[in-house]
């Protein structure tokens, strides 16, 4: 087995064409999916079963079946139902991208509300028993201890979801998008080398998570600023 | 769902697959996080180099890119050797449930190793010196006190851990193993109902998944049982 | 003690509290004037905790009456943030809003329920801070803090929302010895400038001082108050005799 240097130095330039729909997928989910991890987290925690139960039954079906089969129900599976066809949504619906990103953010708004729910949780009670005794609305408890404080908490973990959901976006080339991962199959299939190729893209992967997780960091840093660090 | 009639006893089988490549990974796995943790525990600089690269190649990369990394690898890998034995032989294919088992096993075995060290490093040192001053050597050490104590530590995150692994076996399908998604690739081709055949699939593992978190609990309760009485 | 309506502020009446099958308050009758100093002491378990977090609704009582300035703390949630307006609380493990420094702790609460202005709460905040002596540490983070320092913020905290009564959840069980003093220091303090609270401690000196009745509570109950005076020196139940050698025999 040879280790074609030349090849690699081709192929890395071509695959990190398709770093911008990588991007583009990973940024656009991640959004998506967190604004519906927070209306979920709130019908979670809102204490009236006929919005609480929905939610949960949400987030178990889409925590529990993987999330290739969740992109082929969507990308595959809904053009068969006419009532997909004939709805607003089917331009989107109709082009793998669009499909794509509906199914990574359906897929991570459901972990990303476990997170915050986690995070909320973690919240002393004795904090939250100090705003109710001075008079704090729930709401207002809610907004100005219980939220600052469970988001710092949910940022480890929160991190790692990020993570999770930057390989996910890999899958989009199983319905014929051309991320990086796309590209990289195809030059595989031309040249039948796939160590030289493979291993490159896992390169480019690894820079991309060590910059998320460096992110984070500062993040979690300028967050933490006003917790005693242990002596 | 008269769609289906015929094709029950295929995903039948596909499930049976499913669940053969999950037990064969879970093995896998535990083997991996142990050696894994232990390597990232230990005083030698060299395993705890080795330990730390794994991890960190194994989680930063998708899963995917590892399976298809494998896959392909692992063939030209073994053509080459059958090479050496007969030149006649153009290619030999690696079992795609082989190839399957390992990267998975890789790569939940790299969350497995952080998650068994947290759970070593949450074992009582107490517990330790007691059976040292007992007279236990360092391997009967391991195995009647640490890991036991470990494993109550680990249980929860190592329950999501196997979900992730179920679910990360439907990937499989991508290389060519004959399991679910298969099967229902299939049946879409006679009865060109892709929705209904893929929320099959979806349910088949969200059934699995709920077997595992039963499971989980109930071990979780076993485990704890000693603590039960304290209360 | 007058029986003026008027200067009732905390009325308790024949309330029980159950926690599931267990009986935490039996039958607890409690009137506290304006200006009064209560302390409430007993062994653990006695249900005087659970009492004062009644008082300001953080457990909601079984049976019988509540009532706080003459309003009857009920269910409703109105009555509940009327009754919270009046009532401060300082709690055992201080409880201050890690995100946020001192002073922004002292002015939050006066800023979303009672909406004064920023430069209101903020000079008030300051004058709180004065009286309890730690001006000094207002733009510092709660973490930077001693318990004692952090203690007796919380105590200028309660007393920005000028309260009517504060309650005090065993204000210095958490504390180092070395700081208890200064935290006991501040509430004979307020003690002297005629605020009403009610105290749950074991510190009986402050008790005897400071002190206009001295309530001991047992298993849910109260069996026995009086001034300091009597409570101290001639207590009239067996129990009271009991839990006084145990706790002063130290």
């Amino acid at each position: 087995m040879s280790f074609d240097l030349d090849l690699i130095l081709d192929s890395i330039p071509q695959m990190l064409m398709g770093l911008g729909l990588t991007l583009q997928l990973l940024f656009l989910s991640l959004a998506l999916g967190t604004v519906l991890a927070i209306i979920l987290l709130l019908m979670r925690i809102s204490g009236r079963w006929f919005l609480s139960a929905p939610a949960m039954a949400y987030i178990y079906i889409f925590r529990g079946t993987p999330i290739l089969v969740q992109i082929f129900i969507i990308y595959y599976g809904l053009p068969q139902l006419e009532l997909v066809r004939d709805s607003i949504l089917w331009p989107i619906l109709r082009e793998p991208f669009g499909c794509a990103i509906v199914a990574l953010s359906l897929n991570t708004g459901a972990y990303v509300s476990e997170i915050f729910r986690g995070g909320v949780l973690g919240v002393d009670r004795g904090l939250k028993e100090a705003a109710s005794a001075l008079g704090l609305s729930p709401r207002q408890r809610f907004i100005y201890i219980t939220a600052p404080i469970a988001i710092r908490l949910s940022l480890p973990a929160y991190s790692n979801d990020v993570v999770s959901l930057m390989k996910s976006t890999a899958l989009a080339s199983t319905i014929t998008l051309l991320d990086m991962t796309g590209i990289a199959r195809t030059i595989v299939a031309e040249t039948y080398a796939p160590y030289e190729v493979f291993l490159s893209l896992m390169v480019i992967y690894l820079v991309l998570t060590w910059m998320i997780q460096r992110s984070f960091g500062w993040i979690e840093k300028r967050m933490s600023r006003h917790v005693r660090s242990e002596i | 769902m008269e769609v289906l009639t015929g094709w029950w006893d295929d995903f039948f089988w596909g499930s049976l697959v499913v669940v053969e490549l999950f037990f064969v990974a879970l093995i896998l796995t535990v083997l991996f996080g142990l050696i894994g943790s232990a390597a990232k525990l230990s005083k030698n600089r060299f395993a705890n180099a080795i330990a730390n690269g794994y991890t960190i190649v194994f989680r930063g990369t998708p899963e995917i890119l590892v399976l298809l990394l494998f896959y392909f690898g692992s063939a030209i890998a073994l053509t080459a050797l059958a090479q050496v034995f007969d030149p006649e032989v153009k290619f030999v294919d690696f079992p795609p449930f082989w190839a399957g088992s390992l990267a998975i096993a890789l790569i939940i075995g790299s969350y497995a190793t952080e998650t068994f060290r947290g759970a070593f490093l949450g074992v009582d040192p107490g517990q330790v010196e007691a059976a040292r001053a007992l007279g236990l050597s360092n391997l009967q050490t391991f195995i009647y006190v640490r890991i036991p104590a470990m494993w109550r530590l680990a249980l929860p995150p190592f329950g999501n851990h196997m979900l992730s692994l179920i679910k990360d076996t439907a990937l499989v399908a991508i290389i060519g193993l004959e399991e679910t998604l298969f099967v229902a690739e299939q049946a879409i081709g006679y009865t060109a109902k892709p929705f209904t055949l893929y929320l099959v699939v979806g349910a088949i593992y969200l059934g699995f998944s709920t077997i595992i978190t039963l499971t989980v609990m109930l071990c979780e309760k076993y485990a704890n049982r000693h603590l039960e009485i304290a209360k | 003690m007058s029986d003026n309506q008027q200067d009732i502020i905390v009325h308790v009446e024949n309330v029980d509290k159950f926690f599931g099958d267990f009986q935490a308050l039996k039958a607890v009758n409690l009137t506290v004037a304006r200006g009064e100093r209560v302390v409430v002491c007993g062994p653990s378990g006695s249900g005087k905790s659970t009492l004062i977090r009644c008082i300001n609704r953080l457990e909601a009582h079984s049976s019988g009456r509540i009532l706080i300035n003459g309003h009857e703390l009920t269910d409703d949630v109105k009555d509940i943030d009327a009754v919270r307006r009046e009532v401060g609380m300082v709690f055992q493990s201080f409880n201050l809003f890690p995100h946020l420094t001192v002073i922004e702790n002292l002015m939050l609460a006066p800023k979303l329920v009672r909406k004064t202005s920023k430069a209101e709460n903020r000079e008030l905040a300051m004058e709180m801070l004065a009286r309890v002596k730690i001006q000094d540490q207002a733009e510092k983070w709660p973490s930077a803090l001693s318990g004692g320092q952090q203690q007796r913020v919380a105590i200028a905290r309660a007393l920005c929302m000028n309260p009517e009564v504060i309650l005090f959840d065993e204000p210095t069980s958490a504390l180092d010895p070395e700081m208890i003093s200064e935290v006991l220091d501040v509430m004979i303090d307020l003690a002297k400038e005629g605020m009403t609270m009610i105290c749950v401690t074991h510190e009986m000196g402050f008790a005897r001082s400071v002190a206009d009745n001295v309530v001991f509570m047992d298993q849910g109950e109260i069996v026995e108050t009086g001034p300091p005076a009597t409570f101290f020196d001639s207590p009239k139940s067996d129990r009271t005799r009991l839990f006084l050698q145990q706790i002063l025999s130290h």
